[in-house]
């Protein structure tokens, strides 16, 4: 099953969802797959599942997306009983293990050894915790998740193969204002304020 | 003032702040603070199970509009330099840091971390201020979150053991 295939299958389920990705080739992917200033890239090793924690308990009402690779979920494993313990309900956590550090040479991850990422997240109290096989099973169980109203765990075995896509267009900080102007747009809220100085205000 | 009255102290400074969202993680000396957390019905709290996860639970709240706070040991902070660095630092996310001064002056057991915490802060850029008056906390809270949402850096006040009602430990045992 190629990751590539798997992100296609999210694209259509995915609508206006706030999607984190994880350092990697996914952000690349999925980029290339739905271009949106609803996608935030996260550039710390082990971070995506905690960054689209806190967006999903700020915003109960938004379906958010975690995007992440085993790679990076090994190294913040204690992000998953901390998801299970706050339990929201818009939360789809998606881990396309390709069991290599593809991004740093590809040496292998402890998934390549038989570490069960699924199993984890099972055993930390994430009850709908599932693995994919195929790529139409993929998206069955990603279309259930992204439909439903439950914390959900993806686990997909994915090939090394990239797809060739473009580099990512824009830099931390330009995303991070791209990301909170969409959702200000789409929520109707207001986060950033200008800093006048009080004799202007 | 009593650890109980420090502690309300502090977190009605948070309240007052327009802080919404908590992360913590336990030491014995921030009890009192974290129990107040944990009794408010408006602010989520998000209790860590390691510090480092929670400057990323705080970056995605802030991201979609919630003025966030980080409750931790300076052990913790030292757990989470490399999110602060390539998260906080790297994107532009403000954030207050509450970081309880373990092997401060008189206070035993952690003199290394004690003795490292302020440098590491310095490194990092990060502007911190000491808290050793209870009474100092909303005005010092208010301050600091609108240095850091002006700055779009993290901010720390560092908690000293007074600061939190707390005897430090003067006498020789």
């Amino acid at each position: 099953m190629k990751r590539f295939d798997c992100l296609g299958m999210i694209a259509k389920g995915a609508t206006d969802a706030l999607v984190v990705t994880s350092a990697g080739a996914v952000t690349l992917e999925w980029n290339a797959v739905r271009p949106s200033d609803g996608n935030f890239r996260v550039r710390t090793l082990g971070l995506c599942s905690s960054i689209a924690l806190g967006m999903a308990l700020s915003l109960p009402q938004r379906k958010v997306i975690a995007l992440d690779g085993d790679g990076s979920l090994l190294m913040n494993l204690c992000s998953l009983p901390t998801m299970a313990r706050m339990r929201p309900k818009n939360l789809v956590h998606i881990v396309f293990d390709n069991e290599v550090y593809e991004a740093s040479g590809s040496k292998k991850t402890a998934t390549a050894t038989g570490t069960d990422l699924v199993g984890i997240a099972r055993a930390a109290g994430i009850g709908r915790a599932v693995w994919t096989h195929s790529v139409d099973e993929f998206a069955k169980i990603a279309t259930e998740a992204l439909n439903g109203h439950e914390l959900f765990f993806i686990g997909a075995k994915v090939t090394t193969e990239r797809t060739e896509v473009p580099p990512y267009p824009i830099d931390e900080v330009e995303n991070k204002y791209r990301f909170i102007r969409y959702v200000e747009k789409t929520e109707k809220i207001a986060i950033l304020r200008t800093n006048l100085p009080s004799s202007y205000s | 003032m009593t650890p109980e009255e420090a502690a309300k102290t502090i977190f009605s400074g948070l309240k007052a702040a327009g802080i919404s969202l908590i992360a913590t993680l336990p030491d014995i000396n921030l009890a009192g603070l974290l129990h107040e957390v944990e009794a408010d019905r408006d602010v989520i709290h998000v209790p860590l199970c390691r510090e480092e996860e929670g400057i990323g639970i705080c970056t995605g709240a802030y991201l979609v509009g919630k003025k966030c706070a980080a409750i931790m040991q300076n052990g913790g902070f030292f757990n989470s330099n490399n999110a602060i660095v390539t998260t906080l630092l790297q994107y532009h996310i403000p954030l207050l840091l509450l970081i309880y001064y373990a092997g401060d002056i008189g206070d035993r057991t952690f003199s290394t971390s004690g003795s490292m915490t302020e440098p590491v802060l310095q490194a990092l850029g990060i502007r911190h201020y000491v808290m050793r008056e209870p009474s100092d906390a909303p005005e010092l809270i208010k301050r600091a979150q609108i240095l850091t949402e002006d700055s779009k850096r993290p901010v720390a006040l560092l908690l000293t053991k007074e600061s939190l009602g707390r005897r430090a430990a003067i006498r020789s045992q």
